[in-house]
């Protein structure tokens, strides 16, 4: 039985007719095109897929479309201004904070949501918030060192 | 298969669901738990009930006999951040911040966590050590459920089909109660497997140094979360001394049910069972805690 939701995502309303076991990353994925959002495990243990709801980071495998429906919700995509880079992402360029890229934007999104929330987090806030992310490339070294090289700016 | 969903705004409102369905819908609240299911297709629902907005199952307040009311869809990020709950009962928001990591606990309820009643749910030890009721709501209206009777087997509670879990209500302590929450998890931000976790809730006899009173949740290491009147009764008026926790070792190989996985084996739960019980205990009794790789609270 389908139902009707309406999604904003990135700022943009979407309505949509959706079956409510829907997951939001497979509309963001396969009927908005926004494929900046991995999808991993399915188990919200690797952090891949989150997305900012309401500005606060969850995982959107784990999210079904009635549960977002009338909220607010960033991906990756809304980073990117007039084909600008965030300064967030271009640290984690500079820094080498990026490899295989799978795990990427759901690092860029947890950091986002960190620094929103508090702008001078320090070493320890910044591991603290970015403990439910998995990197296989990284040693998480240069993410941790990325996030850092932007606090205050 | 196609599934109903139901975004109900009132306890009546899906507790008639409930009853309608007769006993084929899953409630939902923040859907981390639920939702691995469906991903997982173990769970194929075709009605979902879901009272995350449901005004009633919010709010954190203090009621006026020291009674803490937490409604059932409040988030283990709000728990971890309230002012309410860590005046009177510090364990509960440091024991909330410690779920997993920020993405679970801004979506994960307390209720949610209380009702899959997994056996290493961290919640539920809490509410264990500190005989907090569980405030069903039904057709008939509400009715009220000691936790110690709330987890009856695997992933199953005293909620009939008809009802739903409102709210918690957490008495006030007795004077001079103390509490502590331990837990040993091999990866603590994500794992959810092989976790170890101890409560305590206890009072000190300041003049002799015995414990007056105790009370004890045990995570991961039965088919529910457990606790073990047997154990109280031998803690209870004793020294906490190395002969003492010798015989609770001994004692609890008996008691605690935990299985093998992936990760450990059930001798080797027990053991760390053991070892957790009592370097929580000392924690709340002197705030003394030995040993690394245990989270202690
Ligand atoms: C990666 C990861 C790590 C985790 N780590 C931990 C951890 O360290 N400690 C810990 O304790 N938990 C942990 N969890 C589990 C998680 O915190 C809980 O399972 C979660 O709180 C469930 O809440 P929910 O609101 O999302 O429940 P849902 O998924 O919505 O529901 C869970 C169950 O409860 C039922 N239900 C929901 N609300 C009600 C209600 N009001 N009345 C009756 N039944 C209801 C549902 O029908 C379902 O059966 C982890 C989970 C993940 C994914």
């Amino acid at each position: 039985m389908t139902m009707d939701v309406t999604l904003n995502v990135n700022g943009q309303e979407h309505k949509l007719a959706v079956e409510p076991t829907e997951t939001v990353v497979n509309i963001l994925r396969n009927r908005l095109e926004l494929t900046g959002t991995h999808k991993d495990c399915s188990m919200g243990v690797c952090g891949a897929c989150t997305v900012l709801m309401n500005g606060r980071p969850v995982s959107s495998c784990l999210l079904l479309a009635p549960q977002a429906d009338g909220q607010e919700i960033r991906t990756v995509e809304s980073l990117e201004h007039d084909g600008k880079l965030s300064p967030l992402q271009e640290a984690f360029l500079t820094f080498g904070a990026v490899q295989c890229g799978y795990c990427t934007p759901g690092f860029l999104m947890t950091a986002t949501a960190l620094l929103e929330e508090n702008p001078k987090p320090d070493r320890g806030e910044v591991i603290e918030a970015l403990k439910g992310n998995l990197c296989r490339c990284t040693g998480y070294k240069k993410i941790i060192e990325a996030v850092e090289s932007v606090v205050g700016q | 298969m196609s599934c109903q969903y139901t975004q109900a705004t009132s306890v009546d409102e899906a507790v008639s669901a409930l009853v309608d369905a007769n006993g084929e819908a899953h409630l939902i609240a923040g859907g981390v738990a639920l939702v691995i299911l469906m991903n997982e297709k173990l769970v194929e629902p075709s009605w979902l009930i879901d009272v995350s907005r449901i005004e009633a199952l919010h709010g954190i307040d203090r009621l006026p006999d020291g009674t803490v009311r937490i409604g059932a869809a409040v988030t283990h990020r709000e728990i971890a951040e309230s002012q309410v709950i860590s005046e009177t009962f510090p364990m509960v928001p440091e024991m909330a911040a410690e779920i997993a990591c920020g993405r679970i606990m801004n979506k994960g309820t307390i209720g949610g966590n209380i009702c899959l009643a997994d056996p290493q749910g961290d919640p539920p030890i809490a509410m264990l050590a500190l005989d907090a009721t569980m405030r069903a709501a039904g057709p008939d209206g509400t009715r009220d459920i000691p936790v110690r009777e709330f987890f009856v087997d695997l992933y199953t509670t005293a909620l009939r089909e008809d009802e739903l879990l409102q709210e918690i209500l957490i008495p006030p302590m007795k004077d001079g109660s103390v509490t502590a929450f331990g837990k040993y998890a091999a990866r603590k931000a994500m794992d959810y497997t092989s976790t170890i976790s101890i409560a305590v809730r206890l009072i000190r006899n300041d003049s002799s140094g015995n414990l007056n009173e105790i009370s004890l949740g045990f995570g991961g290491v039965g088919q529910t979360p457990m606790h073990s009147e047997e154990i109280e009764r031998m803690l209870t008026g004793a020294a906490p001394t190395d002969a003492l926790f010798e015989a609770v070792r001994e004692k609890l190989f008996d008691v605690l049910e935990p299985i093998d996985d992936h990760l450990y084996s059930a001798n080797y739960k027990r053991h760390v069972s053991a070892v957790t019980l009592r370097r929580t205990i000392m924690k709340a009794y002197d705030g003394t805690w030995e040993g690394e790789g245990v989270l202690i609270r």
